[in-house]
């Protein structure tokens, strides 16, 4: 419905021919702390790291939160509660030195007492720690051996531990022991955290939609140079771009694909597009057919040739200039070339080039004739599928346009479909009722995630495979790379993971697309450009005013 | 046969002697007229196909170029001529418009005219089932039957969809207009003494009741064209048109979502809005002026019939 109160705001455009900012509640310039004004189109749903799936959500866990390592700008991992960590010979136990002196937000000391207590209890209580169970996987146990010292004991070597590490949020035991139930701890929206971080939560309003954070002078590396960090959400990107053009803001953690170019021209304004680790693909349903529900998908996907001759026919280079105004690359693997510094990205795939008569000969070759319509059948299937995609997405609908028209020439009608994103997800897993789906994931900075989710055992309900792939081979491979120590081994599994995806074409990915940000020059220096974008906790705490 | 057409005949060129007189008339039948020829003729009017992007030399998609020679109106974000695709925009908002606008008079009259004619149980329930229709608000529940239809894997094409949608909800205000002209026409007179001479009731419908409540329908239906044209455009704006085949709320839509604001490309977002201005006024100003005409109930209070006389004797003398 939110489009529905902008039909106003168009109607009046359309009148002025010109839109002025909208902005909400800009602090007052006399104001005595400096703080930097952060702009986004988002807000968190839940500040409880046990259930949060929203990007902004994890956006305030690296402030607020501390977690046992993090990834520094350049990819490597560094210490952050741990000071020095060390795993035994047999890979099975790990020992962390925490940084001695850390106070939580309410002047109590960290001990290594309350780490373990975190880790046990997503461990013993996957059920209700839902989005850290993923990263505790083959963790027996964790205990602390003094009041700095942890441990940790796995079941097999571990292959990512720095990575994962980096995702256990460690939160305030006394504000989270307190529930009986898996629910009763997903229900608890957490909107005043107590944390080590560099940051402490001052003000969450939700109607306002504005978060105010101030900075923790007890932060146990150093503290920000600002006093407070304002962030505040803006209904619309027009809105949103007008508020850094005129200075309502100092900086935006997003920019639309199709501003940037514009917002790179403002004045005092330095826009940013860095590589970042997101990857858009065209899911093909490749339920297998025994699963319940039965797959309902147009029987022609099955066939190899048919998606061969669907990448065939798709211009990602168009799509990348177009779509994305050029702010990133066409993609072509599962793991995107950022992880690891391009380590993890397998460079020997060579994607099949774009060539509508080289599709329309391999439909050909492949027995599917073209009927009166100029629409593609063989012995009765006709190749009309459905193209759909979240309606949550801006660039998508250009996106599936253009595709429609490329697959039109090839004798493929493909109907483009915005859908709300939450039957998009019941469609995909568990219900298999689509034929193509264009959709996108944020990559973890290891290729663990992104790997699994195209395991046959994520597709069930709740798991995260959207595309049905199921190959033995690759679910092998995939439970061996985890475990192995060696990074060139892992590397070389990990490589062949991706030529499997690529060949079986579960997923065509479309492209690569850049993190787009914006701060105001005039206001503030010292942003950190890195693929953690200028929004970092890391950045934000570089940040000062220009005098 | 040869005396109802020369009535038929006289009666039109009645009605355009005094239909051009009527200066917004005029003009409204301008305008709806000027998009429908547009419409037909989008292929003879447009340098480019609506779906071909034009590129620079490095082969790149022009994107956001403002009006030149060549784009009379300037590039969308995905680099189509956006003159091209308000041309053959407005075959895909008249179309829908029109079928829409067509099958909502057609029900609304077929329920009017039962419910008032028959009376009973029929009117009953036939007004009930409007009154129903009347108080859910309409752009919410075509939003959400559209998006429910869609999912549903119907073999037909998303603009079927709108059209059928917007036209089989869109008819309550016509079925009750229509209802309280045939409640008053059939207590008249002449309908009593058909009844008498044992006509039946198909016959009164057709032969008394439809003729005297025509100009009515007429005078509605092009009233409801510029509503179904204005919510043909919402539905489309928000998403639910078929971007294969754009309309104008279609290319708002991708305007909207593709910060044409932000860009400053006022050539995107500001011909087809204009052009649904010029549609729904056309339709709007058309339709009060045939309804004025048709109607003679409006033509005036009955307290102006001797200033009239006055007026057509001087103009006699």
């Amino acid at each position: 419905m939110r489009k529905l109160v902008f039909l106003g705001i168009l109607v009046a455009a359309l009148a002025l021919t010109a839109c002025g900012g909208v902005s909400n509640g800009a602090a007052p310039a006399e104001a005595t702390p400096v703080a930097v004004r952060v702009g986004w189109l988002g807000f968190p749903d839940t500040l409880n790291p046990a259930y949060a799936f929203l990007t902004e959500s994890y956006s305030m866990f690296d402030f607020v939160y501390s977690t046992l390592t993090t990834e520094g700008p350049t990819g490597e991992y560094i210490g952050l509660l741990a000071e020095t960590w060390s795993a035994s010979a047999d890979g099975l136990t790990w020992t962390y030195k925490l940084r001695p002196n850390i106070k939580w937000h309410n002047g109590e000391t960290l001990t290594a007492e309350q780490v373990a207590w975190n880790i046990n209890a997503f461990i013993q209580n996957p059920d209700g720690w839902v989005t850290n169970s993923g990263y505790v996987i083959g963790f027996v146990s964790a205990r602390a051996v003094d009041a700095t010292t942890l441990e940790i004991l796995t079941e097999f070597p571990i292959s990512n531990m720095d990575y994962r590490a980096s995702f256990l949020y460690i939160v305030y035991p006394p504000d989270f022991e307190k529930f009986a139930t898996p629910e009763e701890l997903q229900n608890f929206t957490n909107f005043s955290p107590i944390g080590t971080g560099p940051f402490k939560l001052a003000t969450l309003d939700k109607d306002q939609r504005i978060i105010i954070l101030e900075t923790n002078p007890d932060y146990f590396s150093g503290h920000a140079k600002v006093d407070q960090v304002i962030y505040q959400t803006f209904d619309n990107s027009d809105a949103l771009v007008q508020a850094i053009k005129v200075g309502d803001i100092d900086m935006t953690t997003e920019i639309p694909d199709s501003a940037f170019a514009a917002v790179s021209a403002f004045e005092n304004v330095i826009a940013v597009s860095l590589p970042g680790r997101s990857i858009t693909e065209l899911i093909i349903n490749s339920a297998p057919a025994d699963h319940d529900p039965a797959p309902t998908r147009n029987p022609a996907l099955k066939d190899p040739q048919v998606r061969l001759a669907i990448a065939t026919a798709i211009n990602k280079q168009d799509l990348v200039d177009v779509v994305l105004q050029g702010n990133g690359v066409t993609g072509v693997s599962i793991v995107p070339p950022t992880l690891g510094g391009g380590f993890w990205f397998n460079q020997n795939i060579k994607d099949v080039a774009f060539n509508l008569e080289e599709a329309n000969r391999i439909l050909e070759a492949a027995g599917y004739t073209k009927e009166a319509d100029g629409v593609r059948s063989k012995e009765g299937v006709r190749l009309e599928m459905r193209l759909q995609y979240p309606s949550d997405q801006s660039s998508y609908p250009r996106a599936a346009d253009m595709m429609a028209n490329w697959l039109a020439e090839v004798g493929i009608k493909a109907t483009p479909e915005s859908v709300d994103p939450d039957s998009l997800v019941v469609a995909t897993n568990p219900n298999a009722d689509y034929d193509l789906v264009i959709w996108g994931w944020g990559s973890d900075p290891d290729p663990d995630f992104m790997l699994s989710v195209m395991t046959g055992e994520q597709y069930v309900e709740g798991g995260w495979s959207d595309s049905g792939y199921s190959n033995p081979d690759y679910d092998a491979n995939y439970l061996k790379q985890q475990q192995v120590i060696d990074p060139a081994e892992r590397q070389k599994i990990v490589w062949e993971m991706q030529e499997m995806v690529f060949t079986d074409r579960p997923y065509i990915i479309l492209w690569y697309g850049n993190i787009l940000q914006a701060y105001r020059s005039d206001r503030f220096t010292g942003f950190v450009q890195s693929p953690l974008g200028i929004d970092s906790f890391q950045s934000l705490m570089n940040v000062e005013p220009i005098k | 046969m040869r005396d109802s057409w020369l009535l038929f005949k006289r009666s039109l060129s009645d009605f355009w002697k005094t239909f051009r007189r009527n200066r917004m008339g005029l003009i409204g039948a301008t305008l709806v007229i000027s998009a429908v020829f547009v419409a037909l003729f989008a292929p003879l009017l447009t340098p480019y196909a609506p779906a071909l992007v034009i590129r620079d030399e490095a082969g790149r998609g022009l994107t956001y170029a403002p009006p030149t020679v060549h784009a009379p109106l300037g590039t969308d974000d995905a680099g189509h001529d956006v003159w091209s695709q308000l041309v053959y925009g407005a075959r895909v908002s008249l179309m829908v418009g029109f079928l829409a606008g067509f099958i909502a008079m057609f029900v609304g009259s077929f329920f009017g005219i039962l419910a008032g004619y028959f009376g009973g149980w029929v009117d009953t329930l036939l007004m009930r089932i409007t009154d129903v229709l009347l108080v859910i608000p309409d752009l919410p529940l075509m939003l959400v039957l559209v998006a429910t239809l869609r999912q549903m894997d119907l073999k037909i094409s998303p603009l079927t969809v709108l059209i059928l949608v917007i036209g089989l909800l869109y008819w309550t205000s016509t079925a009750r207009l229509v209802r309280s002209q045939v409640l008053s026409i059939k207590e008249r007179q002449f309908v009593a003494r058909a009844r008498a001479i044992g006509a039946g009731h198909v016959h009164i419908i057709r032969k008394h009741i439809i003729p005297q409540i025509m100009p009515l329908i007429v005078a509605n239906t092009v009233l409801i064209l510029s509503t179904a044209i204005l919510i043909e455009s919402g539905l489309a704006f928000l998403g639910l048109g078929d971007p294969t085949q754009p309309s104008w709320g279609t290319m708002l839509n991708f305007a909207f979502d593709r910060n044409a604001i932000s860009n400053g490309a006022w050539w995107f977002y500001l011909p087809p809005g204009l052009a649904i201005v010029w549609v729904s006024l056309g339709c709007v100003l058309l339709g009060n002026v045939l309804e004025e005409m048709l109607n003679p109930r409006l033509n005036g209070h009955h307290l102006e019939g001797e200033a009239k006389i006055v007026e057509m004797r001087a103009n006699h003398g």
